[in-house]
């Protein structure tokens, strides 16, 4: 390496008045101290997101719960090709395959008749989404989710299924994003967001 | 400084053909086949000859190739810091016969990684001073990374089968006939971060003998990565080194890119570049503030942690989540950044120096912090390559040494920064370094956000990136590549190699060997604070149990990356 | 989601008489674990000034410090006092992966922990295992202690974790959590002994 990349940090020595301490002492607590009376009058070096009053926003990307898409007579749009089961690292998914009986055309020839996720085994990647070919799982941007006992945490089809209209779920990470709801906001903001962001 | 002719023609001259050294051609580096009875001979000669001079083992692990009649293939590679070259050596061992001459006393950064190899493969390294398994468990039967072991099978450990040191026992009692007494410190204890566990004998305060243990975050990376595909792999890198995450993923891109043969495009490496040095800052920051927490100095750790959940903020708006990824895949990354990506970007390069600054104020020249870490830990310049440091820890030795200046990778070599370095080698001087390559982080930050250029973030190659979406739901030829990359895999052609970046503790590399299908055939993570932390039982002796803390917390041992 | 009611649990059977072990009901029908006022003032203490010991081992002890710092701080629960030793903490906060070589270590942590003691289990790799079905990692801390809330995530936002603090803190209230219920089935074998 050239002498010019290189920059030395040696400890430098410690003069008189640092090793007295009793200076040092001062300047310390004038940095505390600025934080202590900036945060009494004016609250400025405040950080804390007084959860659950408060809640942060979401980023527009979050991979959060996963949920099912339909189609508009509310079927699901899965073709139950396999995709997102494989793709899985964490074999959560499991799905079995059924014939749609009587349907309108023949590409939608196959539909899931179990479609469960273990959201205890999910490591929220999202390559169930990138793998999928109908854009049929995304997922939304619920996080909270907690269980009291492991056989609560694996969902199928009617807890997946998306309940009310596209536009009004609170999707998160998805194969298209549209105009963002959610900016990226620093310094992060400690009080409500002025309008709210979807369901929780 | 040779290159690869000279450096055979001098290892021919030492060891004629038909001595058990051949070269090995076709492969990235410049690679060796060594027959085990010319082992140590020539393990020496690359150490002490002036044109090989090859003072720093960075990895050796093992390969299992079960229909080989030599089944095991151990494998070194070495680099030299003064000529800059790399070279591999590989010992290949039959099964029923796998002993190896142990290299302890060539290097002495041989001695986990013979164990580890022992532990994984079942060989045997003759001559090793403590050849016993060191990530699994006692109780654990037969060897885990051989091809015929089922990944699943576990091994319960009981109460009373724990590792107790030997010397443990043994009554012993210091001149003014008090007993002396063992302590553990960990594997639950506040101040091994993650989970370590070292075992001492106290005289007082003072330590000693010490002696380490790690393999309680073993998580089986390597087996996991044979049994999944190239890119499902990615989520697993992320929880290498968690601090850092992103970084690990950028080195197994890298890597695998590089035994594809494709280049990801100008934007995403940018990207890589601008969210690997962020990482770097994140991961010095719990580094800084988990050694000032053991120290008792709470503050600077509150105050720095803001800037970790800023950059978090960043971090979760490009990809969906804070600390795990999952951003990068082979070839490029998965998505673009945000179109806010760029000015938040600018924010956080005007609040870490100030967050920076106040911590300084409260720390750096301080009586008690100095007095606490100065000459605690002292590891000099030789000593750490022969243990085989790298990154901040040997900086902070007096050498010189980043592979972001001595081999670039992603442009670095176009930027303008600087590498801290100091000489004292103690803990205060590990801290010094960290503090001042954060600042340099910065730095290329700042620079690199002005060639964020507009285009694509993944190679174009449909054997090895998954089609955009657009294409996948209008074109037939497109559906059919994504099917194939979902389901079988991306193919990777048959070879083998040893990519390595600057982590933010030092060398990551990940050897990794394929056989040209859709997953990896042998995955080994070579962890920087593996090495590191080796040398931590020999550091011990004579220092106080509190000066063990503080030479724990400048050493930036993480659990994830240690064992895997 | 995860803050559901509580589903009713089956009626007392004819036995179990008056006294401690009785059951009763809430308007809504879900049933109260807890009979006297007292114990009902005993857990509104307990549940805000829940004492952590957190077994930090992997990503999730990352997400963990950053749900004792500033931005989320869990003071504001009453539980900024987080202790490193087990006689002193009543919740055990697994968070990360639990190894084969880890699991007595964490079993003897769990023992010396005096009662009432709690248990979320954070992360999916403490759990069930996560991703990692292998041979060196426990499929699930359950298989060695009894875990009263399990936190999904990999790991899970600060604010996911946060919920299952809540999520506790309203199981203590109930008196669902995994101690309580067995105070109770103790209470109750007492009772069908003696009365």
């Amino acid at each position: 390496m050239r002498p010019q990349d290189v920059i030395v940090c040696d400890a430098k020595p410690l003069g008189a008045i640092q090793r007295l301490y009793l200076v040092e002492i001062v300047k310390g607590l004038a940095v505390t101290l600025r934080h202590f009376l900036g945060n009494l009058f004016g609250r400025k070096y405040t950080v804390t997101i007084e959860w659950p009053e408060v809640k942060r926003e979401y980023s527009e990307r979050l991979r959060g719960r996963h949920i099912l898409l339909t189609r508009e007579d509310g079927s699901p749009r899965c073709v139950a090709c396999y995709m997102c089961e494989t793709a899985c690292p964490a074999e959560c998914i499991h799905i079995e395959a059924e014939d749609t009986p009587d349907s309108a055309t023949v590409e939608f020839e196959k539909r899931p008749k179990v479609f469960t996720i273990d959201l205890l085994r999910c490591v929220y990647c999202g390559f169930c989404v990138d793998a999928c070919p109908k854009e049929a799982i995304v997922m939304s941007r619920v996080h909270e989710m907690a269980f009291a006992s492991r056989e609560e945490a694996v969902v199928g089809l009617d807890q997946l299924l998306q309940k009310g209209p596209t536009a009004k779920l609170d999707l998160g990470y998805r194969p298209y994003y549209g105009a963002p709801r959610s900016r990226i906001q620093l310094p992060i903001p400690v009080t409500a967001p002025a309008e709210p962001v979807g369901a929780r | 400084m040779a290159n690869r002719e000279e450096r055979a023609a001098a290892v021919r001259h030492a060891f004629p053909p038909g001595s058990g050294v051949e070269e090995v051609g076709g492969v990235d580096l410049q690679t060796f086949r060594v027959d085990r009875k010319v082992l140590p001979a020539f393990a020496r000669h690359l150490k002490d000859d002036p044109a090989l001079d090859c003072r720093l083992l960075s990895d050796l692990c093992g390969v299992d190739y079960p229909d080989r009649e030599q089944r095991f293939d151990v494998v070194y590679h070495l680099y030299s810091i003064d000529r800059g070259h790399r070279i591999r050596v590989k010992v290949p061992v039959r099964e029923d016969d796998a002993v190896v001459p142990s290299l302890v006393s060539v290097w002495k950064a041989a001695d986990w990684f013979e164990r580890e190899a022992f532990d994984m493969f079942g060989i045997r390294f003759s001559g090793h001073p403590n050849l016993k398994r060191i990530l699994c468990h006692p109780a654990f039967h037969g060897h885990p990374l051989r091809k015929d072991y089922d990944p699943g099978q576990r091994w319960l450990l009981r109460e009373g089968e724990q590792l107790a040191p030997s010397w443990a026992d043994e009554v012993q009692e210091d001149e003014d006939h008090f007993e002396t007494q063992v302590l553990n410190l960990g594997p639950s204890h506040p101040a091994t971060h993650g989970t370590l566990r070292a075992v001492v004998r106290l005289d007082g305060e003072v330590i000693t003998q010490a002696e380490v243990e790690i393999g309680y975050l073993h998580r089986c990376f390597e087996k996991m990565a044979e049994q999944h595909t190239w890119n499902q792999v990615i989520p697993y890198t992320d929880r290498l080194n968690y601090c850092s995450a992103m970084m690990n993923g950028v080195g197994y891109a890298l890597a695998v890119e590089r035994l594809v043969g494709v280049t990801a495009p100008p934007r995403a490496q940018v990207i890589r570049l601008i969210l690997s040095e962020l990482s770097r800052i994140m991961d010095h920051i719990v580094d800084i503030g988990a050694n000032l927490n053991d120290l008792g100095a709470m503050t600077p750790f509150l105050y720095m942690y803001e800037a970790r959940e800023e950059i978090y903020s960043v971090l979760e708006a490009c990809c969906g989540s804070r600390l795990t990824m999952s951003y990068v895949r082979i070839g490029g990354l998965s998505f673009d950044v945000p179109d806010d990506f760029e000015s938040s970007v600018r924010y956080l390069l005007k609040r870490i120096p100030r967050l920076l600054d106040d911590m300084e104020r409260l720390i750096t020249d301080n009586r008690i912090f100095r007095e606490r870490t100065e000459g605690v830990g002292a590891m000099s310049a030789a000593d750490a390559l022969d243990w085989g440091w790298t990154g901040p820890c040997l900086r902070a030795s007096g050498v010189a040494y980043d592979i972001r200046k001595a081999e670039p990778y992603l442009g670095y070599e176009t930027y303008d920064f600087k590498v801290p370095v100091s000489h004292a080698g103690d803990t205060y001087a590990r801290y010094l370094v960290r503090v001042e390559e954060m600042r340099q982080s910065l730095e290329i930050v700042a620079q690199a956000l002005g060639r964020m250029v507009p285009g694509p973030v993944i190679v174009d190659d449909h054997r090895v990136a998954l089609p955009p979406k657009e294409e996948v739901y209008t074109e037939m030829e497109s559906l059919i590549w994504h099917f194939k990359l979902v389901m079988e895999g991306m193919k990777v052609p048959r070879g083998e190699v040893y990519g390595y970046t600057e982590a933010a503790n030092g060398e990551l590399g990940f050897y990794i060997v394929s056989d040209g299908s859709g997953s990896p055939y042998r995955i080994k993570v070579r962890p920087p604070c593996f090495a590191i932390f080796q040398a931590f039982e020999h550091m011990l002796p004579g220092h106080m149990v509190s000066d063990a803390v503080a030479i724990l917390g400048s050493m930036n041992v993480i659990a994830g990356e240690l064992d895997r | 989601m995860g803050d559901d009611a509580v589903k009713p649990s089956p009626p007392p059977t004819a036995g179990a008489g008056e006294g401690p072990g009785a059951a009763r009901r809430r308007p809504d029908g879900s049933q109260i674990f807890l009979t006297t006022r007292f114990e009902q003032m005993l857990n509104a203490a307990r549940k805000n000034s829940l004492w952590p010991f957190p077994m930090g081992t992997a990503c999730c002890g990352i997400e963990f410090m950053s749900f004792m710092m500033s931005h989320y701080d869990i003071s504001r629960f009453g539980a900024e006092v987080v202790r490193f030793s087990p006689r002193q903490s009543d919740l055990l906060i697994v968070a990360g992966t639990i190894t084969d070589k880890m699991a007595p270590v964490m079993v003897r942590i769990y023992e010396q922990m005096a009662e009432p003691r709690y248990v979320i289990s954070m992360g999916v790799c403490a759990c069930t295992g996560g991703f990692y079905r292998a041979y060196h990692v426990v499929q699930g801390i359950d298989e060695f202690i009894p875990v009263d809330v399990y936190v999904p995530g990999c790991p899970p936002t600060p604010e996911a974790l946060l919920q299952g603090v809540v999520k506790l803190q309203e199981m203590i209230e109930r008196g669902e959590t995994q101690y309580q219920r067995a105070i109770a089935a103790r209470k109750a074998a007492q009772a069908a002994v003696g009365g």
